[in-house]
């Protein structure tokens, strides 16, 4: 069999994969909706659950009240409206708001004396995670607040140096985490799909039966589910770049790590599907695949951070490699341990490794039993 | 170039405990149409799989135009086309697309191409559905265009696992004309099939197979042949007594005799002597109203070797 011979089957058989995804609209617009939808859940996620709605009550315009203000706005986990008592109350009440912060009508007075203040806080202790951001981030402010305003009466300082050359904020880490599960999930859904739609409809036999190897009609099917799955990756990443403005530092990167997750994941679609054999059977297999991945690679900081037992599993995942990498390509730092030759040499291996279990799968003998 | 086509020496298959294909062994020459017949789950399919390399034995060999399909399958694809019970065909791509689809697999020179598909979908009366999604055809039509794309790289052996199955009977004759012009071209031809009218205008030699066991291998007409010579459906008034049928059954010439319906069915071998006897011993007993001689079937065969019907 020559390469004219195997290059002339890659393409027929991506070419035809092309085909029938596109005149099965259902697949094509699955493969492309859930990486989104998995998105912007998962961001909407991340900016809920980031800042807690707070409602205060300024009974005191003074500077020093406004200093104070200032200081919990910094804290970063509040999201601070004023509010005039009776529509704070309302709030409170009608669930808007987590907690109402009254600053009382002495308060400039009272600080300035030395004497104690103190500041009414209503909090909606329904759930225990935002009324703890309250209970941290109070004495936070009020702490911040006594260091800027009198800062010769506050003698313990933090001096914090830092080990990246910038910082970057929850969300913009998070999404580019979340950018990197989308394209998995759309490269096994598109992969999966695709290996699996052979055997539903019994065409396998028409591949297994041709006179060339399995691994070029597995490279076939990788790339033939490539052009879909590239598809989804611009559209997430058109939403991360455009709507969340998060921009990368290297889009080379992005794009030369982007076509290699795109490469490991396919190959890993293609084998599931290949092992399922059922198109139904694909789709939740994969999201079921990405979700528990998903949180044990390392989404929310570096993988070895999570712990013994979670940073080994995180250790074997391919999603830990390829957000790492992409975390290096869109904020400019490395957060694993691991250097980006790594990251590459895992993703290269594991495509390779995947596309060879496949072939072995997608034998002959495996078609009929 | 050796004359066999397909040799199975001792070939078992198995999956678990369930034993598929029993110790099967054939051999099939070169330029000849050989039919595996046997009902349903009897192991045609299974040992079509074996052959094309797409199911491994868990014993025996299996060659093919001399190449070991286990050891090296991929030597001789090209030279095989297989027509699969479930067709295969990629049914929203167009007829032309699954046969241009066939042609990059196996590498048919791009050159003439377009001539060589619309010779062939003209002969099976598919040339103007070539623009047709697979999904409108019917299943006559999709038999065809299944055997169309196994010719497409004029294979030297063709495997048709069951041509008559879903197809109406002009749809079924086509085929089976089309299956008779290979024959006549010297093609070797390997069919499975539980139709035995298929069997009988097709095959040269046909392998009857019961549970996976090879019950019995000749051409069909020595098959019916080794059944008797000659059927006699004789009507008698009254119906026929037990007596009657014991006495023609021990008759020297007598293969068989089975009463049913007020019938006497008796399958003789030797000729109008043996007739002249049966219908002597039945008028003795009864009176004759009706007879009638003709050569036995193959589902008659097919019942006394293996005690069932085909098709039950």
């Amino acid at each position: 069999m020559s390469l004219r011979h195997n290059l002339r089957v890659v393409r027929a058989v991506a070419a035809a994969d092309i085909r029938l995804t596109l005149r099965e609209p259902l697949f094509a617009i699955a493969g492309l909706i859930i990486p989104i939808n998995f998105l912007l859940l998962f961001l909407l996620f991340a900016l809920s659950g980031g800042q807690a709605p707070v409602a205060v009550v300024m009974n005191d315009p003074g500077p020093l009240a406004g200093q104070f203000l200032q200081a919990m706005n910094n804290s970063q986990s509040f999201f601070i409206h004023t509010a005039s008592s009776a529509d704070a109350e309302r709030e409170i009440r009608a669930g808007s708001v987590v907690a109402v912060v009254t600053v009382p009508q002495d308060f400039d007075a009272a600080v300035s004396a030395g004497t104690r203040v103190d500041i009414p806080v209503e909090v909606n202790n329904l759930n225990v995670d935002f009324t703890n951001d309250i209970r941290r981030a109070l004495p936070l402010s009020i702490t911040s607040f006594y260091a800027n305003a009198f800062p010769e009466q506050v003698v313990v300082r933090a001096l914090e140096s830092d080990v990246q050359a910038h910082d970057t904020g929850y969300v913009p880490y998070l999404a580019v985490s979340i950018v990197v599960a989308g394209l998995m999930l759309a490269a096994l859904l598109q992969g999966s799909v695709n290996a699996a739609r052979d055997y539903e409809l019994g065409t396998v036999k028409e591949l297994a039966l041709a006179p060339v190897s399995r691994l070029t009609i597995g490279l076939g099917k990788i790339l033939g589910s490539a052009a879909l799955t590239a598809a989804s990756a611009v559209l997430v990443l058109g939403v991360v770049i455009l709507l969340i403005g998060v921009h990368p530092l290297h889009p080379w990167e992005v794009l030369g790590f982007g076509l290699l997750m795109i490469a490991a994941f396919l190959a890993l679609g293609v084998l599931a599907g290949t092992l399922v054999r059922r198109r139904q059977q694909a789709i939740p297999l994969a999201v079921a695949c990405v979700l528990p991945l998903f949180f044990l690679s390392g989404p929310f900081g570096p993988a070895n951070w999570l712990g013994a037992v979670p940073g080994a599993i995180a250790a074997v995942s391919p999603l830990t490699y390829a957000i790492a990498a992409f975390q290096h390509a869109f904020h400019g730092y490395q957060t694993a341990t691991q250097d980006l030759a790594v990251d590459t040499l895992v993703l290269a291996g594991f495509t390779v490794l995947t596309v060879v279990i496949t072939a072995l799968v997608f034998g002959r003998r495996g078609v009929a039993r | 170039m050796t004359v066999t086509a397909i040799e199975l020496i001792g070939v078992t298959k198995r999956f678990g405990s369930f034993t598929a294909i029993d110790n099967l062994s054939v051999r099939v020459e070169r330029g000849e149409v050989f039919g595996l017949l046997g009902p349903n789950g009897s192991g045609k399919t299974t040992t079509i799989n074996m052959i094309s390399g797409l199911s491994r034995p868990t014993a025996g060999r299996v060659t093919v135009l001399g190449v070991d399909m286990v050891a090296d399958p991929q030597r001789i694809r090209r030279s095989l086309g297989t027509v699969p019970q479930e067709n295969a065909l990629y049914e929203e791509l167009t007829a032309e697309a699954n046969l241009r689809f066939h042609a990059d697999l196996f590498d048919v020179p791009r050159k003439g191409l377009q001539e060589r598909i619309t010779s062939l979908l003209e002969l099976a009366q598919l040339e103007e559905r070539r623009k047709s999604r697979v999904s409108t055809f019917s299943g006559g039509m999709k038999r065809r265009l299944a055997l169309v794309r196994a010719l497409l790289h004029d294979p030297e052996l063709l495997y048709f696992d069951e041509p008559g199955l879903g197809v109406d009977v002009q749809s079924r004759r086509a085929l089976w004309d089309r299956i008779l012009e290979l024959k006549e071209r010297g093609s070797t031809v390997l069919i499975t099939t539980n139709y035995l009218e298929e069997a009988n205008v097709l095959c040269d030699r046909l392998a009857i197979i019961d549970r996976g066991r090879l019950v019995a291998l000749d051409s069909p007409s020595n098959l019916r042949r080794s059944f008797g010579d000659t059927v006699l459906d004789i009507r008698t008034q009254p119906a026929p007594t037990e007596d009657l049928v014991r006495e023609v059954r021990a008759l020297q010439g007598v293969v068989s005799a089975i009463a049913s319906n007020g019938s006497i069915q008796v399958t003789v071998e030797g000729g109008g002597d043996v007739t002249g006897k049966v219908v002597t011993a039945v008028v003795a007993s009864t009176s004759l109203e009706e007879i009638q001689s003709r050569e036995p079937s193959l589902d008659e065969v097919f019942l006394s070797l293996t005690g069932k019907e085909l098709r039950e």
